[in-house]
């Protein structure tokens, strides 16, 4: 394997990043003046190992039990207002993933869940896109492999601007959190 | 046994409090690495670029670069150099920005600065 840059979005300078930017924030504010603390969610596989999955099936378990937030499972794209996103999207699956993304009433969110999803396993190739924003505009990013199902609660919270982002404040670095 | 197990048989409720108050579980799940700079000499940086599985380490001049969003928290870089490396503890990554997930490390200075 030969280290590849890290994908930084698919916007190209940044005037468009800049607007984009506004329109991401717009959205999430409507988000949560329409959708209150109801939110349904749609899970989409795009070649992911599923071990993702496991972990998005334990939301629904007594011991994180997602409804308590507002947040519920439906089996319909036609429903869902959120699109979980995991895998690396494969070339098979472009077509499926933006019909599925088009079969979502507006406003809708696409949350890119996993390190495949985040472009950080598999390269560009003639099997997969590589990352999930090679096709649809990704909102929220939850890294993790698997994301922990805690992970995933707060990027779902993330998404309908409910909990802060810890993520611009950490450095990596030991004592660098302001 | 899980402490929430225990509880939860007792208390009847085994739901997480979560995000209101912190998860007990949280301390044992696996968190991408946290740097030391003091300890991070260039060769030791090298070094973690060639071992990590999932290239979520790259090495930019006297920079390490340090994907969080690649990062499988798989454990290699901390195993390696054990000073230099340790668990971050930190899962609550999601983030609206996909290169706020980048992070550059500065590596120490070949004189030990």
């Amino acid at each position: 394997m030969t280290p590849h840059t890290p994908v930084t979005g698919s916007s190209a300078g940044a005037a468009s990043a800049d607007t984009e930017k506004a329109a991401a924030e717009a959205l999430r504010r409507s988000v949560t003046s329409q959708f209150g603390r109801s939110l349904h969610i749609r899970t989409l596989d795009t070649g992911s190992c599923a071990a993702c999955e496991q972990e998005i099936r334990l939301l629904a378990a007594p011991h994180y039990d997602l409804q308590r937030l507002g947040f519920f499972f439906t089996p319909a794209p036609r429903h869902a207002d959120l699109l979980l996103v995991t895998g690396p999207m494969l070339r098979a699956f472009g077509v499926a993933a933006q019909k599925t993304y088009e079969a979502m009433p507006g406003p809708k969110l696409v949350v890119a869940t996993g390190a495949c999803a985040l472009g950080g396993v598999f390269q560009p190739d003639a099997f997969s896109f590589g990352s999930v924003d090679q096709l649809l505009p990704v909102d929220v990013w939850i890294p993790g492999c698997p994301p922990s199902p805690l992970a995933l609660l707060q990027g779902l919270l993330v998404a309908v601007d409910r909990l802060a982002e810890r993520i611009p404040r950490l450095g990596f670095v030991a004592g660098s959190e302001s | 046994m899980p402490q929430w197990f225990v509880k939860g048989l007792r208390r009847g409720v085994v739901t997480t409090r979560y995000p209101a108050h912190a998860d007990s579980s949280a301390s044992i799940l696996p968190t991408p690495p946290g740097f030391r700079p003091e300890e991070l000499t260039s060769q030791i940086a090298d070094s973690l670029v060639q071992i990590c599985p999932s290239c979520a380490l790259t090495r930019a001049g006297d920079e390490l670069i340090f994907d969080a969003g690649a990062c499988t928290a798989c454990g290699q870089c901390r195993e390696s150099a054990p000073r230099a490396v340790a668990t971050s503890g930190e899962f609550e990554l999601a983030t609206t920005d996909r290169s706020a997930l980048v992070k550059r490390i500065p590596l120490l200075g070949e004189a030990g600065q």
